[in-house]
């Protein structure tokens, strides 16, 4: 197996790795000292961008840019929003750093404070997550014990509050405009944009909302410089390193850090210890979360032209294309939060589709027309076909109304449901036609289950 | 004024605009349901989805069938954007009339019907319902889902005046903005995800406050119905005439609902105004058409010896009969802050050209408990109206009663049903040789009066109002007044008459240009 130096996860073997006292005396706040007692935000702020971090939380975003959209001369506060709210299928990855090493985060939080002027910072943490929620709240203790948090951290005249906020227990929530309105407290429907949280989020007041491990990323590129770990990388635009997650059909599911642009046959294969049955070949992986469009483990680069961002690649499997947020998105797919699911050829996509259809029928907030009524359609949809009561126009139907959806709601849930129901429809166009015809067998909702569901709109 | 491009056609737009409202501004509808004028945005429902013109425009992933290769084929599609919550700017082209527009204009309205029940036999939404309508433009199709819809609570009742209908509800929360944001009550929310959705009460709560029929209006669905108007009829089978309320001295914009076939009124809508009472109305308002056929006086009265029912003429003769046998400054004029500026004005000159009389009083009732949304503590429509017209002081009724006790009056006109005081405090009127009441409706005065003169109601004449604004505002007929009546301004030229004394007052546009005046605002007609 390949042996990628760690620095996100360094120290999540040590014993009782989420005390303050245990990872002291492994560089714990040495980072946020020197910042607040050495550095100008603006320094700081200059090294994140120059560390081309995307954020981890799914969409890619450059974390150095969006903290640049904070209106110049604003006056009112500014908060930070660390989204831990991880309810993505297939995620698993921002629970390890709130359990295992708390302090990462909250340094991180200190830091990030510092650069874009604010004083308050909240963790919104997906609410099932207990043990998260209590080291957390533990750690914050045992910091402002210190003093690394307070009202003169490291002796900087420059307050600082960090606040754990449980979730509401809803996979929108962990949408940003959604997570600060149930952080304030209200119901947690997607907000309309613009305005964006940059510039007016939680309270009304500039909001930097940033994913759990982009945060913990903070101390070690302010450790090491903004270049040093952009170079982490194998690719330009897209720094450093990050934890991947791998689950499903491999002989060894878990994290593991890696550099941004290791490809997918090195996470399933080599990080993953390769498909969990001999017999039974890779099929197919989703590559960073339920949201991202499937991949086909027999596909192959088809990128002929010279600019092709893929140019590259030409002829080889999409396996091996570098994970990356530009190179994924280049590829039909998206990054998203680098955990993949692997799934062998024993998996029936139909019944994929179903699934995953089935989980976001239930968790869409309900606003938009067609996110509300077209992941509930689509879920009845592939029920039938799962239970053999499909018809052939049913693929054609779905299809069109994954179209439909796209694009055309209030926030990104409806893409991200859309985009995986596509992938899928196209990349398998062949098990939806023989679901239609013969249903899918062994499929829940196949056989014995057929009439159980009969009718159910609800 | 800067303009942009809907369909190639110029819309000129304010700073700040949307493109549904500069738009809405030239009479141009945008397909919406969530959006409302006077409302904040809430963009959920994507019916007003448009196509605006970019250099760069951002391309979304789809997938397309081939037919030739048997298999599905990535494509692209323009990402479009929502005309309620996008600014209008300067040379912006937008683009409404356009296949992918419509094509999800379509898709939007087949979705919001996948659950519905299609109930619209049976809804009193029906005629007046925006699923209906644009079913019509944009849809037109039968319902491809083949599953059972969703079944959600009916006929819920949220309070004494308002029913929910949780399955035709298609949660475009304006309920909910509505009563956050104009009334301030957060009394309705919704519950639950996806399309299980639905909206509720508060815990604890009733919907009970002084706006809940404005709900009935503003959904623009059959979910949220009016407990009194429900079954009492179709919407087609009406029709609106254009009027003031008379609720109060804000003098809200109203409709009146009217069977043409029958002339009865089924219901009052608000009517916008910007200037008064911008969308809305509150529920006594709203409720106040009852009074226009409830409680009425249709035949005239003579007390005598005995009570009896006569003809309005009867009566008629019989008060000026009363009338003509007593001095005439001896006699007293009730002006009243219920009835129109012409009628007041036309009974100030009665009381000036005929009586000769100095005794002015002012009929009012008592006052309500007004608030800053649109009640007026003022539950007059037209006290400054009246006051206007008479061009001079007006006491108040107390003073009538005192004047009653104390002799200095022999005999009184009325207008209007009744003024601050109940029945048993107008014994004092018991002493006068004659009470000579006109009204539209039983009140106090028709009841101690010795002679009572039927006479229209204001939703059956032409006439003006004065609010607490000092703004005149016209209202027309809606309906025509019960047999032989006539408008109280008419009625007092025959009383003249048949007293012997022709007035000299020409038409109601006579009449109107010797009122003192600002300028009248004219009714005028708006649906949203
Ligand atoms: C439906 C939906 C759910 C999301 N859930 C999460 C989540 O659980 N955790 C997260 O970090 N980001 C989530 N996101 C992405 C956030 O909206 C946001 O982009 C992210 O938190 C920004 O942080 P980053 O730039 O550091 O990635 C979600 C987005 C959508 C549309
Ligand atoms: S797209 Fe779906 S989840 Fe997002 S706001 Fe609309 S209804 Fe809610
Ligand atoms: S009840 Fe009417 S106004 Fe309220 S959300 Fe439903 S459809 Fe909209
Ligand atoms: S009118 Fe409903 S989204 Fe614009």
């Amino acid at each position: 197996m390949a042996d990628f130096p760690k620095l996100l996860t360094s120290r999540y073997e040590l014993n009782e790795s989420w005390l303050l006292s245990t990872v002291e005396k492994h560089g714990a706040y040495e980072v946020a000292r020197k910042a607040l007692t050495t550095m100008k935000p603006e320094e700081i702020a200059a090294e994140v961008k120059e560390a081309n971090i995307r954020g981890r939380g799914g969409a890619g975003f450059p974390a150095g840019v969006k903290w640049g959209f904070i209106p110049k001369g604003n006056t009112k506060p500014v908060y930070l929003a660390v989204n831990g709210d991880e309810g993505e299928p297939g995620t698993f990855k921002d629970r390890t750093i709130m359990e295992r090493d708390p302090h990462r985060l909250i340094e991180g939080c200190v830091i990030t404070l510092f650069a874009i002027g604010g004083h308050i910072a909240y963790i919104y943490v997906r609410c099932e997550l207990v043990k998260a929620i209590r080291r957390l709240e533990d750690a914050i203790e045992e910091a402002r014990q210190k003093g690394f948090i307070g009202d003169r951290p490291f002796g900087k005249d420059h307050k600082i509050e960090i606040y754990v906020q449980p979730g509401a227990g809803a996979y929108i929530c962990g949408e940003e405009s959604s997570l600060l309105n149930s952080l304030e407290g209200n119901r947690g429907e997607p907000r309309l944009r613009p305005p964006f949280p940059a510039v007016e989020g939680a309270f009304r007041c500039p909001t930097i909302v940033n994913n759990v491990e982009t945060i913990s990323s903070i101390s070690e590129i302010v450790r090491m410089g903004g270049k040093a770990w952009s170079d982490l990388s194998r690719l330009p635009r897209d720094g450093g390193v990050r934890i991947y997650g791998v689950s499903g059909h491999v002989k060894n599911p878990g994290i593991y850090e890696a550099p941004v642009g290791i490809s997918m046959r090195e996470l399933v294969y080599d990080l993953g210890g390769g498909m969990l049955y001999e017999n039974r070949p890779l099929k197919a992986v989703i590559p960073g979360g339920s949201s991202t469009p499937v991949l086909r483990a027999d596909d192959v680069v088809n990128a002929p032209g010279e600019n092709d961002p893929l140019h590259a690649w030409q002829g080889k499997s999409h396996l091996d294309v570098p994970m990356g947020a530009d190179t994924y998105r280049a590829l039909g797919t998206m990054l998203g939060t680098c955990c993949a699911t692997v799934m062998d050829n024993s998996v029936n996509m139909v019944e994929v589709a179903r699934n995953l259809i089935h989980f976001y029928a239930h968790e869409s907030c309900g606003q938009c027309t067609p996110c509300r009524e077209g992941s509930a359609w689509m879920r009845d949809i592939l029920d039938n076909l799962c239970r053999g009561k499909g018809r052939k126009e049913d693929v054609r139907l779905l299809v069109e109304i994954a179209n439909n959806i796209m694009g055309n709601t209030i926030c990104a849930f409806g893409d991200g449901m859309s985009m995986p129901m596509l992938g899928l429809v196209q990349k398998f166009y062949d098990e939806f036609l023989e679901a239609a015809k013969n249903g899918v067998p062994g499929s829940p909702l196949g056989d014995s289950a057929k009439e159980l569901m009969l009718g159910s709109g609800a | 004024m800067p303009t942009f491009k809907l369909d190639g056609k110029e819309i000129p737009f304010e700073t700040g605009d949307t493109i549904i409202r500069a738009a809405s501004r030239q009479g141009i509808e945008i397909p919406h349901y969530c959006w409302h004028e006077g409302l904040s945005v809430a963009g959920n429902c994507r019916m007003c989805l448009v196509e605006v013109k970019s250099d760069r425009p951002m391309m979304l992933p789809i997938l397309k069938f081939d037919e030739n290769k048997k298999q599905f084929l990535p494509d692209s599609k323009i990402k479009l954007v929502p005309a309620c919550h996008t600014p209008a700017a300067e040379g912006m082209e937008v683009f409404l009339d356009k296949e992918n527009v419509r094509k999800t204009q379509e898709m939007v309205q087949e979705m919001l019907l996948l659950n519905h029940p299609v109930d619209c036999p049976i809804c009193d939404q029906a005629g007046e319902c925006k699923l209906q309508d644009y079913w019509e433009l944009h849809g037109s199709k039968y319902k491809r889902k083949r599953t059972e819809p969703v079944h959600k609570p009916k006929a819920v009742r949220f309070g004494t005046t308002i029913v929910y209908d949780a399955e035709r509800c298609i949660l475009c929360t304006r309920c909910v903005r509505f009563c956050e944001e104009v009334v301030g009550d957060h009394v309705l929310d919704k519950r639950e995800r996806g399309n299980k959705s639905e909206i509720v009460l508060s815990p604890g709560r009733y919907l009970d406050n002084k706006y809940t029929l404005n709900l009935a209006q503003i959904c623009p669905v059959g979910a949220l119905t009016s407990v009194d108007f429900r079954f009492k009829s179709r919407a087609w089978l009406l029709r609106s005439a254009v009027s003031i309320c008379a609720g109060c001295a804000t003098g809200c914009s109203s409709y009146i609902d009217y069977d043409p076939r029958t002339y009865e009124v089924y219901r009052i809508r608000a009517r916008k105004n910007m200037g008064v009472n911008k969308f809305w109305m509150c529920d006594d308002g709203f409720m106040s058409y009852k009074l226009i056929q409830k409680y009425r006086v249709k035949n005239g009265v003579i007390r005598a010896a005995e009570q009896k029912a006569v003809s309005p003429g009867d009566a008629l003769q019989a008060a000026a009969k009363a009338l003509s046998e007593i001095e005439g400054k001896r006699i007293a004029v009730v002006l009243s802050a219920q009835h129109a500026s012409e009628d007041n004005a036309v009974l100030a000159q009665f009381a000036r050209e005929v009586l000769g009389t100095e005794k002015y009083y002012l009929a009012a009732y008592g006052g309500w408990k007004g608030d800053k949304i649109l009640r007026h503590s003022d539950n007059n429509p037209n006290r400054a109206g009246a006051i206007r017209v008479a061009g001079r002081g007006l006491a108040p009724t107390n003073e009538l009663l005192k004047a009653a006790e104390d002799g200095t009056i022999s005999a009184v006109v009325t207008l209007g049903p009744a003024g601050e005081e109940k029945l048993d405090q107008l014994d004092p009127l018991q002493k006068l040789s004659a009470v000579v009441s006109l009204s539209s409706n039983i009140g106090a005065f028709t009841e101690v009066a010795s002679v009572v003169i039927p006479v229209a109601h204001y939703a059956e004449m032409d006439g003006t109002f004065v609010n607490a604004m000092k703004m005149e505002q016209r209202f027309s007929r809606a309906l025509p007044p019960p047999d032989r009546v006539k408008p109280a301004w008419q009625t007092i030229i025959d009383l003249a008459r048949a007293m012997g004394k022709e007035l000299e007052c020409g038409s109601l546009e006579d009449i109107r240009k010797r009122m003192p005046s600002a300028q009248a605002v004219e009714a005028e007609g708006s649906n949203n």
